[in-house]
């Protein structure tokens, strides 16, 4: 009974062991510093299209107005939830172009990793209360776009490949005190890094699983033509593949991979074994709706999101590689 | 990844861990409640959990079902509008249109505006029957369409502040995918006449139920 009892008890301590080494073992922050790039990147271009047509989205007289973007969120029609934005209450032009213009300024410089400390949680901040309000225009892009700019903000993703990262180096001492630690991190492997990426890739696997099980539904998604009826929707179509249908054999099997690819992906990307395989399908797929769908922003988001996999070490490699001949050049 | 020692005391371990094990249940059961609906509305258990969660998921809108082309990939739906011009030639404005959208993303939204006008659609009614069989299903219709017609009032309105002076009204198109057998039998032009319907916009017939 005693040993019995013990067994269990080091059972337990196993998973506990395991818990933590998988959450609160340090990370070096260079993965989660590229997907700053990226991410800000994209969000700087979602806000700058917005630009192009601002007062059709935001204020009295747009598409939803702002009365109606309320209404659909506080009840009015028998539905209340929590996604409140203060975007409901601004009718002025003028301030809601001061609003947007901020919005860009920030939004460049956490691309560019400019204080990012306090950027990146700002920048997540804005782009959460335009998504309130936008209630109706939104897909996809919006949706991996903002998470993953919600989990750097836990990150210290402004350590490398930044302007605070120069900075640091350039003008601060290394006896600087505890804030400007805090404003400027040093490019370390920490916990937080470790956090913000279990959680990203942990919430791919949830966006990938019930993407899975709600097309196992349909029917299209067991005979094999999903692929056929998805190129051959013209107002998604950029890129003309109907010729897809004089090719059963092509459009079904690339139906079939999507759809077991999609359900075990959260199972099937942990092993090292796998992984390649599953990342190397996430990146064709995703292409191929950026190319052929005209969704080329969500594509490439979410292929970013995939980088989540990639090791800080491995990227941190790359990148040296990668600027090697650029210096050798200039010697 | 580095094998580095566990760094944060025990308290702090599992008062993150509470944290995170309730952020990724925020995660989960929103996606999960949109697949556990059945005849008798969300699985109780699933709302029941979902009801503690709800309020951080819906504020970070993290409550998405994630069912991209799911289903099954169907027909699109376009809002076509039309601006009658006091003394002037009728204009026809269809929306997503590639052509007058720029850049893609741009675009994109205007096709999602259309598809959200046609996924909130509801028939006028309700019905006198209904109204008197079950007055909380007769409520809860008349609040869907108010749900509709307030959209739709509002693009309309955003159209008038467009084009001032000018009449303008909208209806919801269907553009079909044409059948995978007949295109292959007879390839035709995804922009063909014959792919498009329009959506009207009447109560429901009793007859086209039964």
């Amino acid at each position: 009974m005693n040993q019995s009892g013990n067994s269990v008890k080091n059972w337990l301590l196993g998973y506990v062991d395991a818990w933590d080494q998988f959450w609160f073992t340090p990370r070096q922050p260079h993965t989660l510093s590229v997907l700053r790039i990226i991410t800000g990147v994209m969000l700087l271009y979602s806000h700058l299209v917005l630009a192009t047509d601002l007062s059709a989205f935001l204020g009295d007289t747009a598409w939803v107005n702002n009365e109606t973007a309320r209404q659909l969120h506080d009840g009015t029609f028998g539905f209340s939830d929590f996604g409140r934005t203060y975007l409901w209450f601004i009718s002025s032009p003028t301030l809601l172009w001061i609003h947007h213009v901020f919005t860009i300024a920030v939004t460049a410089c956490f691309a560019m990793g400019v204080l990012t400390r306090i950027t990146s949680p700002l920048a997540w901040f804005l782009q959460l209360m335009y998504l309130h309000r936008l209630t109706g225009t939104l897909f996809g892009f919006d949706q991996i776009l903002t998470y993953m700019a919600m989990y750097l903000i836990l990150a210290p993703s402004g350590s490398c490949y930044s302007v605070d990262a120069w900075l640091r180096d350039r003008f601060t001492s290394t006896d600087r005190g505890r804030f400007w630690n805090w404003l400027f991190p040093e490019a370390k492997a920490t916990v937080l890094a470790n956090i913000a990426t279990r959680l990203l890739q942990l919430h791919l696997c949830v966006i990938y699983l019930f993407g899975g099980i709600s097309k196992a539904r349909g029917q299209t998604w067991w005979d094999g033509t999903a692929v056929w009826y998805s190129v051959s929707n013209y107002e998604y179509q950029s890129l003309d593949m109907t010729w897809l249908s004089g090719y059963p054999r092509l459009f079904s099997a690339m139906t079939h991979v999507t759809l077991f690819w999609e359900v075990f992906y959260c199972a099937l990307v942990w092993p090292r074994l796998t992984r390649p395989f599953v990342i190397a399908i996430a990146v064709a797929v995703h292409a191929g709706i950026a190319l052929a769908l005209g969704m080329i922003t969500f594509g490439i988001m979410m292929i970013a999101a995939n980088m989540i996999f990639i090791s800080p070490e491995w990227v941190q490699q790359m990148l040296i590689r990668l600027r090697r001949p650029s210096q050798q050049d200039e010697g | 990844m580095d094998s580095e020692p566990v760094l944060l005391t025990k308290r702090v371990r599992l008062l993150i861990s509470i944290l995170i094990i309730g952020h990724l249940l925020a995660l989960v059961l929103p996606p999960l409640s949109v697949q556990t609906r059945g005849n008798i509305g969300q699985s109780p258990s699933v709302s029941t959990a979902l009801e503690f969660f709800e309020p951080y998921s819906q504020a970070l809108y993290i409550d998405r079902g994630y069912a991209f082309f799911a289903p099954d990939p169907g027909p699109s739906h376009l809002i076509q509008a039309a601006i009658t011009r006091p003394e002037g030639p009728f204009i026809e404005r269809m929306y997503p249109d590639r052509n007058q959208q720029w850049p893609r993303l741009l675009y994109h939204r205007h096709f999602m505006l259309s598809e959200f006008m046609h996924e909130i659609y509801q028939p006028p009614g309700p019905s006198e029957e209904l109204r008197k069989a079950n007055r909380q299903e007769a409520r809860y219709w008349s609040l869907l369409r108010a749900r509709y017609k307030n959209v739709h009032q509002s693009i309309v309105d955003h159209l008038r502040n467009e084009y001032p002076n000018d009449q303008v009204a909208i209806r919801r198109i269907e553009h079909l995918v044409p059948d995978l057998i007949d295109y292959q039998q007879e390839p035709i032009e995804l922009t063909d006449k014959r792919l498009y319907r329009v959506l009207l916009d009447q109560p429901i017939r009793q007859d086209a139920n039964e």
